[in-house]
């Protein structure tokens, strides 16, 4: 459904360019969740956007494809992006969704105003759809007619939710959805997507640091660093056979309540200055494994299982 | 050789000044004040002729800029390129001694009403709210019409007028600098309030008080023109503002005397201008808000 | 919690305000050094006169008694009479009255729209070479004296081009056959007052429009509706304009005393015959019964505004409501 080819997108700064998403590739099969996993500043968000065609003016995709269907997204004209795809194809939960509502109108209106959008329907049966929304995220009907406000952040999280399956989109992309909630209120809302996802159908990218929430709703994952992709696999593989160092270094790190005592093993350095990557392998300085070819040759993308890729270059 | 030790404030004026070089509007800004307080004071030298009441031309009564009188002259036969320059000694004066003013009384309600809060803070912050509300010519006028119309009067009616934005914004900053670990290390020591406000305190809000104060003679200078224009003036002290009011009562409108009215009308915006700039270049470097966009 | 409840809180806000500025009032013109009672009888008139007149007045009963005569007396609506012109002075006042309000309120449209035009051009082309001349043009405005611009635009306009009256209301000999040609008239001495005041007072209005759309061009919930594909002129009208005016109305509250000064010199300037003028001619002709009707009454008009302003604001930001 969704294939990304190669995209390549830059923001220009005062330092030079910095190279946010490098080369990725992607794909999405109809009824994917996809989780997109990595360090803040590795270029999950950036991707999103770039999918999103929501980059800010300093940002250029160089490269790349971002095939919809049958639709390279980068090519379309503007207006019909908007006409056809906005929304209604594909949607987006953004990071900090506290604030993707606008205080001074009534959350009801703001659903209400996506629909319309592309509807064109009766307001009073687009008032209909917005509390049918609400009943399916969770949240009283009437609570429609309140002020962002007046809700609390679990609630405003399933509102957002609410507003991007407004115009039954195919693809929902989720960024950070549950970062700033607390863990209970976190269970309930990615319980609440995974139900969603089975109830209609949707395909998924998930968008987190953190790991636990890609095991809990994805059947795939893709892991970022430095702008680039250096694995990708269905989500078993990823957590019971991670090939690329920075993703044992990941998986390693992640307890488990049922498996043995061990110590943290922090992944040692901190993530490269994008405008002025490391030569080579962007991981080798931080990499346990690093040898003489990881310092001169970027590794290429390989598929060495069915299904399963990594960018490393294979120990020898 | 000898090493000299830049202590810690020559330091710090050092990089201010270094910020300061960067804004251009600043330097602009800043030229411009230069260039007219030292007109001001070199006044009596620069101005070619006298400008005392009885010291006019009598045989060029209103006349266009000539090559004598570059800028014309007024109803008594006076220089206006004289008038102007030491104009601008008086308004420069007024303005910014109204400022001091308003500065001593700003900085003393803002940072008690900040520093001790509750009944204090209420009852101060709602005083200002008043003042607030009282739209400040008329009140002005009225103050300035009650104690007449002189040189200092007119520094006390805008100075004590003028002091409510201050007071709210140093009140903010001290609200915020009351929490900072500092001033709780100092209370826990058992310092006095007195001690704290004048040794911790002040220091820190020196910058944010010497940026609004030039933000304010602007305004100060623009109050003090209207009430001369009004002709509530010192007629023995001719500011800027004053020689409009002249201009205007000789009819430089309807006869078009317009030499008697576009210098000194220019030179207020000029400096106005001039410390609005200078202002924000403060600012820009002081105000501890950072905003990205 | 609503808009009602805000309008009540305000509003005895209000009540209380006007309380404090009219004991104001009433103090300010007692303290004049020398004679205090020469703010209400003319200093003009013989001893005997004003030894008679003084205590038919009760000037020369206690303070408090004063004050509360000065009290019925405001509720009565009797605001003294005028040294000069030897009529009432609310009637003053009340005659000229509709002669502000229509310049302050024409003025106020033009601020206002050439504000929101000029600073969404500055915002939308954000540094570019028309951003930053309206930015320095805007500093400028705020730089200059109102009435100076004045002095300028009939210098100019009317005294150069004749395009325009100098001073007045209206053309004093004209014969008007009927009601047309004089609004006519009126509209056309009004055009250079307004367009002073209206421009006058852009300066600052006009950076808060700016910065304000700045801010809220970056803000999440512009990008959400970015993404869900609401045209950008929508964008612009429904989801934006209104966060944005949030600061003007605020910003307009508080100059509102400064719009009210600028409009006494102004009216000054064009001899226009309105409040402001009347100021201007009590304080020349130390007129202080006028001086001090006049003042009371623009105090009172000033809290009002704010009050409307407040409750205009309320409705604007629902989270006002709710505190």
């Amino acid at each position: 459904m969704l294939d990304v080819q190669n995209l390549k997108t830059y923001f220009t700064t005062r330092g030079g360019a910095v190279k946010a998403v490098d080369d990725v590739s992607l794909q999405l099969d109809k009824g994917d969740a996809l989780g997109l996993a990595g360090e803040s500043g590795c270029g999950k968000t950036t991707t999103a956007l770039t999918i999103m065609h929501l980059l800010p003016s300093n940002a250029e995709v160089l490269s790349g494809k971002i095939l919809f269907g049958d639709v390279d997204l980068l090519t379309i004209d503007e207006e019909r992006l908007r006409k056809e795809f906005r929304w209604k194809r594909m949607s987006m939960i953004f990071q900090g969704a506290m604030n993707a509502l606008n205080p001074v109108f009534r959350v009801g209106d703001q659903i209400r105003q996506a629909i319309l959008t592309h509807e064109d329907i009766a307001k009073a049966s687009a008032w209909e759809r917005v509390e049918e929304l609400f009943s399916l995220v969770g949240i009283n009907p009437d609570r429609a007619r309140d002020y962002p406000h007046e809700f609390s952040g679990g609630m405003k999280q399933r509102a957002i939710i609410a507003m991007s399956l407004a115009c039954n989109p195919d693809l929902v992309i989720a960024d950070e959805p549950v970062t700033a909630l607390d863990v209970i209120v976190q269970a309930q809302i990615l319980e609440l997507m995974r139900s969603l996802r089975e109830k209609l159908g949707l395909s998924m990218i998930m968008i987190t640091h953190d790991l636990s929430v890609i095991a809990d709703t994805c059947n795939k994952a893709a892991i970022m660093y430095a702008g680039k992709i250096v694995e990708r696999a269905d989500i078993v593989a990823i957590f019971k056979h991670p090939e690329h160092p920075y993703t044992q270094g990941l998986i390693a790190n992640f307890p488990s309540i049922s498996g043995e005592k061990k110590g943290f093993e922090p992944i040692s350095g901190s993530p490269p200055n994008l405008i002025s990557p490391p030569a080579g392998c962007r991981f080798h300085p931080r990499c346990p494994y690093a040898e003489e070819i990881c310092r001169k040759e970027e590794p290429e993308i390989v598929e060495i299982k069915r299904g399963h890729f990594v960018a490393c270059h294979p120990k020898k | 050789m000898q090493r000299i030790k830049l202590k810690g404030y020559e330091k710090s004026i050092r990089k201010f000044w270094g910020q300061y070089m960067e804004s251009k509007l600043g330097l602009l800004g800043l030229s411009i004040l230069l260039f007219f307080i030292f007109i001001s004071a070199f006044a009596e030298v620069l101005a070619p002729f006298p400008v005392g009441p009885m010291q006019g031309d009598r045989k060029a009564i209103l006349k266009p800029p000539s090559s004598k009188y570059v800028l014309g002259t007024d109803e008594l036969g006076r220089d206006m390129l004289s008038i102007i320059i030491h104009g601008g000694r008086v308004s420069l004066t007024i303005g910014s001694l109204a400022t001091l003013m308003t500065a001593l009384i700003g900085t003393l309600i803002g940072v008690s009403a900040g520093y001790f809060g509750g009944r204090t803070e209420e009852l101060l912050m709602r005083f200002t709210d008043v003042l607030l509300v009282i739209p400040g010519l008329p009140l002005m006028i009225v103050l300035a019409s009650i104690l007449g119309a002189t040189f200092w009067n007119m520094i006390f009616v805008i100075g004590i007028l003028g002091w409510t934005g201050t007071a709210r914004v140093l009140r903010a900053q001290v609200l915020s600098l009351k929490e900072k670990p500092f001033i709780e290390s100092a209370r826990a020591i058992g310092a006095s309030d007195a001690r704290i406000i004048g040794r911790h305190i002040l220091p820190n809000v020196l910058p944010l008080i010497v940026a609004q104060m030039v933000l304010r003679v602007g305004s100060s200078i623009l109050s003090a023109s209207s009430l001369s224009f009004l002709g509530l003036g010192d007629p023995t002290h001719l500011s800027w503002g004053m020689t409009l009011h002249y201009a205007f009562s000789v009819g430089a409108l309807f006869s078009n005397f317009y030499w008697y009215l576009l210098t000194p009308g220019f030179c207020i915006t000029l400096v106005v201008l001039a410390f609005t700039f200078v202002g924000y270049a403060l600012d820009q470097i002081v105000n501890p808000r950072i905003r990205r966009r | 919690m609503g808009i009602g409840t805000v309008a009540i809180k305000r509003g005895v806000n209000a009540i209380v305000l006007i309380g404090i500025v009219t004991v104001i009032n009433f103090f300010l013109f007692r303290v004049m050094p020398g004679d205090p009672t020469a703010m209400m009888i003319s200093p003009r008139m013989t001893h005997e006169t004003r030894r008679i007149i003084l205590h038919k007045f009760g000037l020369d009963r206690p303070l408090h008694v004063q004050f509360l005569r000065y009290i019925q007396q405001l509720l009565k609506g009797d605001l003294g009479i005028s040294f000069i012109y030897q009529r009432p002075v609310l009637d003053l006042i009340v005659e000229r009255i509709p002669n502000t309000v229509l310049l302050l309120l024409s003025s106020f449209i033009i601020t206002v729209i050439l504000s929101i035009i000029t600073g969404l051009v500055a915002a939308w082309r954000r540094g570019s070479k028309i951003d930053i001349s309206l930015i320095v043009f805007g500093l400028t405005l705020h730089a200059l004296p109102i009435f100076w611009l004045g002095g300028l635009l009939i210098l100019y306009f009317s005294v150069q081009l004749d395009l325009f009256p100098v001073i007045g209301i209206s053309t004093p000999w004209l014969e008007h056959p009927n009601m047309f040609s004089y609004v006519a008239d009126v509209l056309h001495h009004l055009f250079l007052p307004m367009m002073t005041l209206g421009v006058g007072n852009i300066g600052s209005l006009f950076l808060i429009t700016r910065n304000s759309l700045l801010d809220v061009f970056s803000e999440d919930y512009v990008m959400t509706v970015r993404a869900i594909g609401v045209p950008n002129r929508t964008i612009l009208f429904r989801n934006v304009l209104r966060n944005a005016m949030l600061p003007l109305v605020t910003i307009i509250m508080m100059r509102l005393g400064f719009i009210i000064g600028g409009a006494v010199t102004t009216e000054t300037v064009f001899s226009w015959p309105g409040v402001g003028l009347l100021i201007f001619r009590s304080v020349m002709q130390e007129d202080y019964p006028v001086l001090q009707g006049v003042f009371i009454i623009i105090t009172i008009s000033a809290v009002l505004a704010n009050f409307l302003a407040e409750v205009i604001y309320g409705y604007l930001d629902p989270r006002v409501r709710y505190e």
